[in-house]
């Protein structure tokens, strides 16, 4: 039953045995954990080592500071594809983020109980939908409508927006919605008490102290369109320089790749790792936006 | 009462929660196969002292302990010995029932399973031995498979108590064990601590008075003086003896429901 | 008043954008299945070969990509998340290193999909020469789940109550043993619950796996190395040129992803209620 006193040499040696297999456990746990830090850094290292002979070749200047892109003479500029990003990113969330952040505010608040949990379901259901799908889907529905509409090709920045709006919509309002539901429910009814109507509550109390979790949730919304690549492909019309009309054809890092990567090798393969050395960069800008912009409301 | 008979001395025990002292200086004699109970106010340090005694309290980051606790006369703080091993000899019941998620046979199993048996038929033995004493056999033996959760919480208590009886210790600590479960329930583990008496030491702390004084041998008052001071052992002897003449008038305080 | 019709008119704005968001689904899913829900549930389209010149056949081995995709990736993916969430949810204090861990977690999570197919590319298909096949996907989707999975296997974790830990250790347990036979057994229904999203991401993508997983193929593939051709991947393919009779395929293709996804969001549901009915028996 009882083995001996505590001091005696197997029971030391049993506490030590057992206090080692514990560290190697933590240990093997760690390195589980390090696999994170393991994947930044090999993809970072990689992408950058693939990049490297277009930045020596070409130098940074004429890299991605150049719209010049006309890779059949060794020309590998593309601001044009970096505007082009940003260009689309932010149109799509001029129109993402009030409809994002609504939708939130209507599940939250304003929807009774089960069509609020409708609504959040289909948020959910459009967030898996391939991108592909989206992009097929625009490009048969939307792109004639706008063909219609407008006169032009139907392909170009606006589609390309659109599409973005589609699928940044889920993030922007899963987010949206966690951060209103955050808010502490003495708030919502302290300002109830005081008389004021449902809307004026929501806007001048909710949605301030929500204040930070919805503007992370656009910065993320932004991080999904930075990224998306498919479905903007097959509606952008890939053309090769840069252009803030909406309804001409245009590209973005993304679209570039893809469009390219096929045909490309040497110098030219290099300069499309070095459009995804940018948008890792971006990723990165973003990442850190988000780390500020938290630390702030800490120290607020 | 010579030494001999104390299965585990406390001598000069202090606990620091990193610089919070939350328990000073104690000392106390816990006799074998007798049941002492710990009794004082809410955040009297009697649940904190009682985790000193299986070393549970080595689990939380900062804990320090100064004194010793005496078990079999080897000081279980002395560096280097096995925590593991102690835990076998000084269980624990916990003040909610937590069975684990798993059958009423595998809460039961998992002790011995620790200890290296295997065999389906020592197991099985095991088993129903333990729960037999824990006075939940006729109760179970059907539906040993059935998850242990959907036990009543008396039931699910007497199923804890079951599981440290398993591995075959020589003290079980109580720590509230009735304080989450009805009173036809309560009476039952009441009865049944008084059964176990006669194998295992065993200390019980507890809010409640009365169970003190119908189920304990031995009684230990503990009190907070003013805010922010530790816990002190105020008077300790034996359960008649507190309850109907105790030495300290803060003791008789207590007793008579003058405070706390 | 005007505070109430304010509000009145702030509700309907209100409504309006939440019918918004179901009428974008639900045109999404009315085109899509308009155009292909026939095919998709055509057995020849399933269970046939594809034509290399015409565009056409079938997608057989594609789906079979797909799932042999989901597979792999599965179990590259699983043991390391579960390692991890042990790692920051049992052993880790609060300090520089965990938040570095997070910070890393965090990047991976908002990089670019076309980032890791070309990280993919670069490290599996070339540098170690496995080429254009099914395990580099796998590791490329291995890393690129690795926040996402290891979130919900974290919270899975942590939701196991502590004191179920305490009642191990009491026992005379060791850490490890009461990591290994209380709290991941107690946490498993969570953790099947939390590679469900993972699932449907990998059904999805597209752009991370033509760099590393193939384009177009014949036949089955068998082989973990051998070179495949997920169904999303082959979708675009067959839309961007646009040959032979490329509509019937991208059309079936595309309805036939969105089904799947319809399957793997209904079973995510129905798991998440019986996990979630199981705990509250259980709690």
């Amino acid at each position: 039953m009882s083995e001996g006193p505590g001091i005696s040499p197997a029971a030391t040696m049993r506490a030590m045995v057992t206090g080692d297999r514990d560290r190697w456990v933590k240990l093997l746990m760690f390195c589980c954990a390090s696999v994170s830090f393991l994947g930044v850094l090999l993809i970072f290292l990689f992408i950058f080592r693939e990049s490297l002979p277009a930045i020596t070749k070409v130098g940074i200047p004429k890299l991605f500071l150049s719209t010049d892109w006309r890779p059949a003479s060794g020309h590998y500029g593309m601001l044009a594809f970096t505007f082009g990003t940003l260009f689309t990113t932010v149109a799509a969330m001029i129109i993402a983020a009030p409809l994002g952040i609504g939708a939130a505010v209507f599940i939250d608040q304003v929807a009774p109980e089960k069509v609020g949990r409708g609504v959040r379901r289909v948020i959910e259901l459009l967030a898996g939908i391939p991108s592909v799908v989206i992009g097929w889907f625009a490009l048969t529905l939307l792109v004639p409508f706008i063909r219609s509409v407008t006169g032009s090709s139907g392909f170009g920045m606006l589609a390309a927006s659109l599409v973005l709006v589609v699928m940044s919509l889920p993030t922007i309002t899963t987010l949206s919605a966690e951060s209103l539901r955050a808010v502490p429910v003495e708030l919502k009814e302290a300002s109830a008490a005081m008389g004021a109507t449902r809307w004026q509550s929501i806007y001048k109390i909710l949605m301030p102290s929500a204040r930070e979790g919805l503007i992370i949730a656009v910065v993320l919304g932004m991080g999904r369109a930075i990224g998306e690549t498919m479905a903007v492909q097959m509606v952008i019309g890939n053309a090769s320089q840069a252009t803030a009309s909406l309804l001409q054809p245009g590209s973005t890092l993304t679209t570039r790749i893809v469009q390219d990567m096929g045909e490309a090798s040497g110098v030219f393969r290099s300069a499309l790792f070095a459009q995804a050395l940018m948008l890792l960069l971006l990723s990165v800008f973003l990442i850190i936006s988000i780390r500020l912009i938290s630390r702030e409301r800490k120290h607020a | 009462m010579s030494a001999n008979d104390n299965k585990m001395d406390i001598n000069n025990l202090s606990m620091f929660y990193g610089d919070f002292k939350a328990i000073e200086d104690i000392s106390l004699d816990i006799p074998a196969q007798r049941i002492t109970a710990l009794i004082g106010p809410s955040g009297c340090g009697k649940s904190t002292l009682v985790r000193c005694l299986n070393r549970m309290n080595d689990l939380i980051n900062g804990v320090r302990v100064e004194g010793e606790v005496i078990l079999d006369g080897e000081n279980m703080y002395a560096p280097g010995y096995d925590t593991i091993a102690l835990r076998r000899r000084v269980g624990m019941v916990f003040q909610r029932p937590n069975p684990f998620p798993k059958s009423i046979y595998e809460n039961v199993a998992y002790g011995p399973k620790l200890g290296g048996i295997k065999k389906k038929g020592e197991l099985d033995a095991i088993v129903e031995d333990s729960l037999k004493k824990a006075a939940l056999w006729s109760e179970v033996k059907q539906n040993l498979q059935e998850s242990g959760q959907r036990l009543s919480g008396g039931q699910q208590q007497r199923l804890c108590i079951a599981r440290v009886i398993a591995v075959e210790p020589e003290v079980i600590l109580f720590d509230e064990p009735c304080s989450a479960i009805d009173p036809v329930a309560t009476q039952l583990i009441e009865d049944l601590m008084a059964e176990l008496k006669r194998n295992y030491t065993m200390v019980i702390v507890t809010h409640n008075m009365q169970q003190a004084a119908r189920v304990s041998d031995y009684t230990a008052f503990l009190l907070v003086q003013e805010q922010g001071e530790p816990g002190r052992l105020i008077e300790y002897g034996e359960t008649n003896t507190i309850f109907t003449n105790p030495e300290d008038e803060r003791t008789e305080r207590y007793i008579t429901g003058r405070f706390g | 008043m005007k505070g109430r019709r304010a509000d009145k008119t702030a509700s309907a704005v209100f409504w309006i954008l939440g019918i918004t968001v179901v009428v974008i689904l639900g045109f999404i899913i009315i085109e899509i299945f308009a155009r292909g829900l026939l095919t998709a549930l055509n057995p020849k389209f399933i269970f046939g070969k594809p034509e290399a010149i015409k565009n056409g056949g079938g997608v057989f081995p594609m789906i079979v990509s797909t799932l042999y995709l989901v597979a792999l990736s599965l179990i590259i993916s699983l043991p390391i998340s579960i390692g991890a969430a042990i790692y920051l949810s049992e052993y880790a204090r609060k300090g520089k290193v965990t938040g570095f861990i997070r910070f890393c977690l965090d990047t991976l999570a908002t990089l670019p999909s076309i980032v890791f197919g070309l990280f993919g590319l670069a490290l599996f298909v070339v540098y170690f020469q496995w080429s254009y096949c099914l395990m580099a996907g796998a590791f490329t989707l291995a890393i690129l789940n690795l926040p996402i999975l290891l979130r919900g296997t974290e919270q899975a974790m942590n939701l196991v109550p502590d004191t179920y830990r305490e009642a191990s250790m009491s026992l005379g347990a060791s850490k490890w043993t009461t990591i290994r036979q209380v709290v991941v057994p107690s946490a498993m229904p969570g953790i099947i619950t939390a590679t469900i999203l993972p699932i449907g991401r990998i059904v999805g993508e597209s752009a991370a796996i033509i760099y590393t997983t193939g384009l177009f193929i014949r036949n089955i593939p068998v082989n973990p190395f051998d070179t495949a051709a997920p169904l999303a991947g082959y979708v675009w393919y067959a839309q961007t040129e646009g040959q032979g009779d490329y509509l019937r395929v991208v059309n079936g293709g595309a309805a036939l992803l969105l089904i799947m996804v319809l399957v793997i969001y209904f079973l995510a549901r129905y798991l998440g209620r019986k996990y979630q009915e199981k705990r509250l028996l259980g709690g």
